[in-house]
């Protein structure tokens, strides 16, 4: 029996020994002619849509291999689904960087997911470009080898805020949300900016994920009738919420999140009048179907033509370009170190379809720093810097 | 001819053998798969938990995720807030996870019963979502709640492998506690309210303190089940105790075989695995599971417990629903 213990510790502590974890290698993921990168999004469950942004990015990588690829090398994806389920990223990333054995990480929406795969992605060293999630926590404080390349909620909580108080005579706000932290990733913000200029919320409502009607969150606004309303909600609970706002005659403007999309919010409530005092955040340079970006859509249809485009398909083309400008930069023999440097050197870079600039820098890994607005004029969806001046 | 005793001690053999060729699993994983080893062994406790429930008493119940909720916040908490290693928030887990199965089962000491208790379950589940999300001094509200993984007691809890062992360890103390349970003579009251609760209550055996009693233990295993996934994730989220987690565990409660523990383990394995292998074909996941289920179903309605049990008797087992 003693013996037979001692055999059972022997193997125990062998086992233990054999999988330590490794350094992570420089070059793991690359050969000669490809680079292999992990896009992780959420392929399925009820937060699927959002792998729209992954299917651009992929596009623009297929655009770019048809070019002719970055140093003799093609961009190579390899796909993994998180289902916006922290437990599934967890095993979704494992999988990319031990098994697939990937170069770097590209892509991630849903913040849940993002923030529970970081401490993985930190110990294992390799690059990863959050190209869709906005949750701040991700990229603050800084970490080596992660660089955010979407405006994060900060940034997106302080345009909002921004784009109200620039209406002239705002004085009274009220906020209407989900109890979610994408929700609270966008209103906290825009608290502690409204705070800032000296603006209290006159109201603050949750409006509940799946809630078919808001009559209590209107009539709670009437009766504190606010010049602006910030509304942070899902497109279903939006088109709710505005209907239900016209149905009690409720003419006060919304600024809504990068959540929702503004030809897509028109869809669902049917007519424009309902809609014509609604804005969004807008991450691009122009609108969706606008001439700017149509050189990204005819993109994303070469490669995907069945592919129906939203607001998130084009969100996260713009890290991709600032990828392809690091990778040039890095040379033939790239490494992730080297990678990583060159990242950091990315300085004001225009990509085309943001609306705002890229910078990294070692102190600073939250790239874009600002966020433009859409709403309708006249009838015809517009992009805004501010209450009545076009982008 | 095999006598009853001889088929025990050959169950109790390979009860035992199992882990023990388990232990060198290590050796064949890399992170990623020695990550899915523990997510296996995680819903086997919660598979087990729940089918104690739905199996063995017969009570239609949907407050499984809740409990494996509870368990996870109560060691998350007892973690961060009260500075207590993991090691030892498992207890408290349990005991909270036990609490839960009291507070989730209370009304059946009223008399209320099958559909109408199913719904208090689905309440407190609903109510328990809610706390999670909403009580952010405590819980971390949305962001969810950081689980430190440093060193306890001398053993290395960030370490995947070590997870396993620890893992391992617990989940066979409680199957063993389990199989225990339903051999004595609460399992067969337990058994007995399934098959006719006013036979039963005619013996003079308290039904609804028998039910309240499995719902318990069920919230017991399953909150040590929540400690181990707060562990095993780093981090814990409300989102992750919601429907979703609810239809997996009753697919693997189904899928194993009601009632039956070794179908527990079978179902925990199964539907935790097959999925990673549809990896390669994103958005087909869901597609995937639920064919899995509707074919398992439609081939063995016993569940997979019953394939092994037409190979050899002593996987038979006397509590498994029919």
């Amino acid at each position: 029996m003693k013996f037979k213990l001692k055999k059972l510790g022997l193997l125990v502590g062998l086992t233990l020994a054999a999988t330590g974890s490794a350094a992570a290698d420089e070059t793991t993921g690359l050969t000669d002619d490809a680079i292999k990168i992990g896009v992780m999004g959420p392929f399925s469950g009820n937060a699927s849509s959002y792998s729209k942004a992954e299917i651009g990015l992929m596009a623009y990588f297929q655009m770019i291999n048809d070019e002719g690829g970055i140093h003799g090398r093609k961009l190579v994806a390899v796909q993994e689904d998180t289902a916006c389920d922290p437990a599934k990223a967890l095993a979704a990333a494992k999988k990319l960087i031990y098994q697939d054995e990937v170069f770097m990480l590209h892509g991630n929406s849903c913040s849940g997911a993002a923030i529970a795969i970081k401490p993985d992605i930190v110990e294992a060293g390799l690059p990863w470009i959050v190209a869709h999630a906005v949750s701040d926590t991700i990229s603050v404080p800084p970490v080596k080898n992660i660089f955010h390349g979407v405006p994060t909620g900060n940034t997106n909580g302080e345009a909002m805020a921004a784009f109200v108080l620039s209406k002239p005579g705002t004085k009274n706000v009220a906020i209407v949300e989900h109890s979610n932290d994408w929700a609270h990733s966008y209103t906290n913000p825009a608290r502690a900016y409204l705070k800032e200029n000296g603006v209290e919320p006159v109201a603050e409502l949750v409006m509940e994920r799946g809630q078919t009607d808001a009559t209590a969150q209107v009539l709670k606004l009437r009766q504190a009738n606010p010049d602006f309303i910030i509304g942070a909600l899902y497109e279903a609970e939006t088109a709710i919420f505005l209907r239900d706002m016209k149905k009690y005659g409720l003419d006060i403007p919304v600024m809504g999140t990068a959540g929702t999309d503004l030809e897509n919010t028109l869809k669902r409530v049917g007519d424009l009048d309902t809609v014509q005092n609604y804005f969004v955040l807008h991450s691009y340079v122009d609108n969706l179907d606008g001439p700017l970006l149509k050189k990204w859509a005819d993109m994303i249809h070469k490669y995907y033509p069945d592919e129906a485009l939203t607001n998130f398909s084009y969100i996260s083309i713009g890290s991709g370009v600032a990828l392809v400008e690091a990778l040039k930069a890095a040379g033939p023999d790239l490494t992730r170190a080297k990678l990583i440097a060159e990242l950091d050197k990315i300085k004001a870079l225009d990509t085309g379809i943001l609306s705002s600039p890229i910078t990294w820098s070692p102190e600073e890994r939250r790239g874009v720093k600002s966020s433009a607005v859409a709403g309708f004029v006249d009838g015809e969806p517009t992009v805004l810097k501010a209450w009545g001046t076009p982008y | 001819m095999q006598t009853a005793t001889g088929t025990l001690s050959k169950r109790r053999r390979i009860f035992w053998l199992v882990p023990l060729i388990a232990l060198a699993l290590p050796l064949l994983t890399n992170p990623y798969t020695q990550f899915i080893a523990n997510a296996m062994l995680i819903y086997t406790l919660v598979t087990l938990g729940f089918s104690v429930v739905i199996g063995n008493l017969g009570q239609l119940a949907f407050a499984n995720t809740a409990f494996f909720g509870i368990g996870a916040y109560a060691s998350a908490i007892a973690s961060t807030s009260l500075g207590l290693p993991w090691l030892a928030t498992i207890p408290i887990a349990g005991l909270a996870g036990a609490l839960g199965g009291f507070l989730a089962s209370a009304a059946a000491l009223r008399g209320i019963r099958l559909y109408y208790l199913a719904i208090v379950t689905l309440a407190f589940g609903e109510l328990m979502r809610w706390f999670y999300t909403h009580a952010g001094a405590l819980t971390g509200g949305t962001d969810g709640l950081p689980v430190p993984r440093g060193r306890d007691f001398g053993l290395a809890l960030s370490s995947g492998t070590v997870q396993f062992y620890v893992f391992l360890a617990i989940t066979c103390l409680l199957v063993a506690g389990t199989v225990n349970l339903l051999r004595s003579r609460i399992g067969r009251a337990i058994i007995a309210v399934r098959e006719n609760e006013i036979a039963t209550a005619s013996l003079g055996i308290p039904t609804s303190q028998i039910i309240v009693t499995a719902f318990m233990w069920s919230g017991f295993i399953v909150g040590i089940a929540g400690a181990m996934f707060a562990l095993h994730t780093g981090r814990v989220f409300p989102e992750s105790f919601g429907l979703t987690q609810l239809i997996v565990n009753f697919a693997m409660v189904l899928v194993g075989g009601l009632g039956s523990v070794v179908g527990a383990v079978l179902g925990a394995v199964a539907l935790t695995a097959l999925p990673e292998y549809v990896r390669a074909f994103p958005g087909m996941e869901e597609i995937f599971f639920g064919v899995i289920v509707m074919v398992v179903l439609l081939v063995m309605p016993k569940g997979l417990a019953s394939l092994l049990a037409r190979f050899s008797p002593i996987f038979q087992q006397r509590y498994h629903r029919d």
